[in-house]
């Protein structure tokens, strides 16, 4: 009965994000007021370029944006019932780690060198728990031995140096994994690995997301990816969402521009063209950013004279495929026009 | 030739693989560094000997004696007398006690002080760094010299003079420790692991204390070696010039200073260089054990 209930409401729901970096003296939005929801036991995909802000996005969520770098102007990050966009530095330490944890993109720097595997596996479960030493211990070796690592006795005395990329990625998720968070956010986590081992690491993610019934933020640039695991996807261009649905109807019926030339740039082994397909120029930086009309248009092959006047905006349509592009009529709203 | 390579290969095997600490790794690569080890049993030896002093001997030494004025080193005075007739080899082992007491003192309670001002700023950035880092190069303005002989004119009486000089030396000396230690911390904390200690909810303070600064202690510990050799003479320094130690209490410093008298410099070497070569000696293995420590703390030096 309750299960029922804890279905409807999404876990984690952002509403109009915005952070904002502040370059000589003027705001200049790295996230620009994306909303999502993420259902339990889901995993989501976020993908785009490099600079699109998916990783600005995730840190915002986790409060962790460097001091200095980047600010939230606005926006509601609402975690199961609770917005957590307000709470309190020590407040959010409660939630980080226990709640809410994260995977980070390079296994290689994001372990401290200078302790052992079983002792940073136990930092967080002390962190969080009332727990004794001996528990502590137990349970991170059930936990490395959970992520696959088989001499776990032994690994939990090793040092970060001893170990190779994949099974320091494995520490990384056995240590995002220790409290059974409800959700993860994995930015990139298979990007610094080879494409064997990044087979593993998604295997693993999965088996952790069903075993746990958590929900997973996938952050990535690779699209593969994106269609082996992912129950959702996001398709973030320049700090906006452009394109939004579940993963089968994306890849059958890609309709944003963007996501369409994205599936272009990857090689099919059944194609008879010689060149790869890529996206003219880079995203443009935040200072060179359009203020009105569609962010992409400037690359746009698809592009119509109205695109750089009226900003389009994200539309459902009947099947519940989001995108936010001229050429589709839902997203030419009256809100748009008044901008120009 | 054969048998040697045949028995190597044959023992490494046979041991078991054990994990070492990068501290454990950084302790062999000292202890094989001949220069450092001889250095450091050097250092060892003039410690103990000093700290040990009433017990090795039980002369008095602030006891003046007109009989034996100025005698040279003999059967009875290793190192002969000085000019009070004070027993010169006792005096040596009192003064490196004083002399050995303000660098080790001043050394600690500058890192101490550095390590806080400078982690703090480092980490926290932004208004906090501005205002500690100002006041930091405030400090590090102010005439040394100057600063010491009024706060000594000012505390004379009030406090022991050792400690005087090791509180006024502290006090002055922990700028460039500050700089350096929120220099290493500011690039450290760039770094994911740091980032991902957040992420498992650690407060600030734990971040700095457990994660950050165990990765910029080796740069503090070699730094905290040369500081070391640096205040003893800088308390040499001082008490040359009148400025340090006060005169009854023995230091190598104080003992140096007698040979500003031209009679003493010319006629009585006994007096003035064994503290000299003492003194030499020593802040020459304090900087070898420096060395010896940073090249074991550097994974890229293979010794």
């Amino acid at each position: 009965m309750n299960k029922d209930l804890d279905k409807k409401v999404p876990l984690l729901e952002v509403r109009d994000l915005e952070t904002a970096f502040k370059i000589d003296g003027q705001y200049h939005n790295a996230v620009d007021k994306v909303s999502f929801t993420v259902d339990r036991g889901k995993i989501v995909g976020v993908v785009g370029e490099s600079g699109c802000g998916k990783s600005v996005m995730s840190l915002s969520i986790m409060k962790l944006l460097p001091k200095g770098a980047g600010e939230i102007l606005g926006g509601e990050v609402i975690f199961d019932g609770k917005n957590i966009e307000h709470l309190s530095e020590k407040e959010m330490n409660k939630i980080r780690g226990k709640d809410i944890s994260m995977i980070f993109q390079e296994p290689m720097t994001s372990l401290n060198p200078v302790f052992t595997i079983g002792y940073q596996i136990e930092e967080v479960l002390h962190n969080h728990f009332n727990i004794s030493k001996q528990d502590a211990r137990n349970q991170s070796i059930k936990l490395l031995k959970s992520v696959g690592i088989s001499r776990a006795e032994q690994v939990v005395n090793e040092y970060p140096h001893q170990l190779s990329g994949g099974m320091r990625q494995r520490v990384m998720i056995a240590m995002a994994i220790a409290c059974q968070p409800k959700l993860l956010i994995a930015d990139e986590p298979t990007t610094a690995l080879d494409v064997t081992v990044q087979a593993q690491i998604l295997d693993l993610l999965k088996d952790v997301q069903s075993v746990n019934d958590m929900a997973i933020i996938l952050i990535t640039h690779d699209l593969g990816v994106v269609a082996e695991i992912c129950d959702e996807v996001i398709v973030m261009y320049a700090g906006e969402i452009v394109e939004r649905s579940d993963v089968r109807s994306l890849f059958k019926n890609p309709k944003h521009p963007y996501t369409q030339q994205l599936m272009n740039s990857i090689p099919k082994l059944d194609a008879e063209e010689e060149k790869l397909g890529s996206i003219k120029g880079i995203v443009p930086s935040l200072k060179e950013m359009p203020r009105v009309g569609c962010k992409f248009a400037n690359r746009c092959p698809k592009a119509m004279p109205e695109c750089t006047e009226i900003t389009p905006v994200l539309a459902e349509d009947e099947k519940g495929h989001e995108v936010s592009c001229l050429l589709f009529e839902a997203s030419k709203t009256e809100e748009g026009t008044k901008i120009t | 030739m054969e048998v040697l390579t045949e028995k190597n290969t044959k023992q490494t095997p046979s041991k078991p693989p054990k994990s070492m600490s990068p501290w454990a790794i950084a302790r062999r690569k000292f202890v094989r560094n001949k220069l450092a080890m001889v250095s450091s049993f050097f250092l060892l030896t003039v410690m103990i000997m000093s700290f040990l002093a009433p017990y090795i001997t039980t002369i008095d030494i602030t006891r003046v004696n007109i009989g034996q004025m100025s005698l040279p080193p003999s059967g009875e005075h290793w190192l002969g007398t000085d000019k009070s007739g004070r027993d010169v080899f006792v005096r040596l082992l009192y003064g490196g006690r004083v002399s050995l007491t303000v660098g080790i003192a001043a050394t600690a309670l500058i890192v101490v002080f550095g390590t806080v001002i400078g982690s703090i700023a480092g980490y926290f950035g932004g208004v906090v760094d501005s205002v500690l880092m100002r006041f930091t190069d405030f400090i590090l303005n102010f005439p040394f010299l100057v600063f010491v002989i009024v706060l000594n004119a000012i505390l004379f009486g009030k406090l022991s003079g050792v400690w005087v000089l090791i509180v006024v030396i502290s006090v002055l000396g922990w700028g460039g420790v500050a700089r350096l230690v929120r220099s290493k911390i500011l690039s450290e904390k760039e770094n994911e692991y740091i980032l991902a200690a957040i992420s498992i909810g650690c407060k600030p303070s734990k971040v700095i204390i457990k994660h950050l600064l165990p990765n910029v202690l080796s740069t503090i510990i070699v730094q905290a070696t040369i500081l070391f050799a640096t205040m003893i003479v800088a308390e040499s320094g001082l008490s040359y010039l009148g400025f340090g130690v006060p005169t009854e209490v023995p230091s190598w410093g104080n003992m140096l200073s007698t040979s500003r008298d031209p009679d003493v410099m010319q006629n009585m070497p006994w007096t003035w260089i064994p503290p000299a070569v003492v003194l030499t000696l020593t802040i020459l293995s304090i900087n070898f054990i420096g060395e010896g420590i940073k090249d074991a703390l550097n994974p890229k030096s293979y010794r």
